[in-house]
């Protein structure tokens, strides 16, 4: 009984010193680790609205349609003047366990990019998706994200149909595909309850003006008629 | 005296690298070099975080090991293991965030990682800080060199390139298989057997060797 007790102690007091050695070492990396962080988050921002100046979160007024994917955090991204759009981190899982995304929607709901952030398929298949030197098409030199850009939200996103799948990884074409398809829609809902945008005016239904949107081109016609709502 | 010690400090570092190479001979350790060695700078931090892990471990142990109970050894062993990989850990992804991600899940899986616990185990638990030490690198390099040859050639092969650099002519065609597990199998029993070709072989020179001494020790006494 004795030797139990003294036994428990004496790990105790282990357990005790590594957690303090623990504490130490947090407390210096903790700012680095975040600042990593930040400084990630703000290049692929960057990347997607090369305008951006500024974010601001609305991860808690962001939901998933869909109960398969999960928003991780979504952003909205300003330039000096206005706002650009919306960046959706969002993930789901693939063929081999999850996959993160990040997705950027313009003010007129289309994509403006969309970035492989975390994806741990079979490298040389599904990995494909996140290989900036895999081309689903060849001759245009369009990697498998970047066939996202530029469509619409309102699109089918149908693998095989208006999106070119990677050859033998129609399991990660199909989960990544669905991710950047919930992510829009999700996008959609928000611009949309914020009153941002000119893709859905409140009184029209969604198809005719979703014919005309690609027709506007660019973030800049966005903005005159976010303006000229208000 | 002091020479013997040296010359047995170095034959401790060579076990590791060699005799007993942990992967190679001892085959212990085995799942997590066949998982990150799909290419060569993964291969080499893996190496790395493992070697400083144990360092610090056994150094840690072999300190400490007349404080540690026997009954409580192992849960203390844990412990001090998970204390050094978490700060590992913290480390990578604060200054080192790509490779940190692209190791994900297996540097925490370092405290599990069997050739730690059976070198704290078998040797520093029972032994000095400084043979510890030289068990510690001569097992952590020993390990860090087979996961970088089974990642080059996995890289090489598999993928064209070398630590992420284009080597291979651009005609040339991945052979995917060698980046999928069963090529990490492939690639490291042919490592296994070249290595016990050469153990084999070296043992021979030191029989030959050992014979030899007499005779010429005899010649020597002739003249």
């Amino acid at each position: 009984m004795k030797s139990t007790v003294k036994l428990g102690l004496i790990l105790a007091i282990f357990a005790a010193a590594a957690c303090a050695s623990l504490a130490v070492v947090y407390q210096i990396t903790a700012p680095a680790i975040a600042s990593q962080e930040q400084d990630s988050l703000n290049t692929s921002l960057k990347e997607l609205f090369p305008d951006a100046t500024a974010h601001e979160d609305i991860t808690a007024a962001v939901t998933s349609g869909d109960e398969t994917v999960k928003i991780v955090s979504a952003y909205l991204v300003k330039s000096d003047m206005a706002p650009l759009g919306v960046a959706i981190k969002a993930t789901g899982t693939s063929y081999k366990g999850p996959a993160t995304l990040l997705v950027g929607v313009r003010l007129d709901r289309s994509i403006t990019g969309v970035r492989v952030l975390d994806l741990s398929d079979t490298p040389g298949l599904g990995g494909n998706a996140s290989n900036a030197s895999y081309y689903v098409n060849k001759g245009n030199k369009v990697t498998f994200p970047g066939q996202f850009t530029g469509k619409y939200i309102t699109d089918k996103f149908e693998v095989k149909g208006d999106v070119i799948p990677i050859t033998a990884a129609t399991v990660t074409s199909k989960a990544l595909t669905k991710i950047v398809k919930v992510a829009g829609a999700s996008a959609g809902v928000w611009l949309e309850s914020m009153a941002l945008g000119n893709a859905t005016p409140s009184a029209t239904s969604g198809a005719s003006t979703q014919a005309t949107a690609p027709a506007t081109s660019g973030a800049a016609s966005a903005e005159t008629t976010s303006g000229a709502s208000k | 005296m002091k020479r013997n010690e040296v010359k047995n400090l170095w034959k401790i570092f060579k076990a590791g690298l060699v005799y007993e190479n942990p992967l190679l001979v001892l085959m212990i350790g085995i799942c997590s070099s066949l998982a990150v060695t799909s290419n060569v700078s993964n291969g080499l931090g893996m190496g790395l975080a493992m070697t400083f892990v144990l360092l610090f471990s056994e150094i840690f142990i072999s300190a400490f090991r007349k404080l540690i109970p026997n009954g409580a050894r192992l849960p203390i062993f844990i412990i001090i293991i998970a204390a050094f990989t978490t700060i590992v850990d913290l480390v990578m992804k604060a200054y080192f965030p790509a490779l940190s991600k692209s190791m994900g899940v297996f540097i925490p899986l370092i405290v599990v990682n069997c050739i730690i616990m059976g070198r704290v185990e078998a040797f520093s638990s029972k032994q000095k800080v400084l043979p510890s030490i030289f068990d510690a690198l001569g097992m952590g390099l020993g390990y860090t060199w087979v996961l970088i040859v089974i990642s080059a050639v996995r890289e090489i092969l598999g993928n064209g390139t070398f630590a992420g650099i284009q080597v291979m002519p651009a005609s040339y065609t991945p052979i995917l298989f060698f980046i999928l597990p069963p090529g990490g199998f492939l690639v490291f029993g042919l490592l296994m057997s070249i290595n016990n070709g050469i153990k084999s072989a070296m043992k021979k020179r030191e029989a030959l060797a050992a014979k030899q001494l007499p005779d010429q020790r005899n010649a020597k006494e002739n003249a």
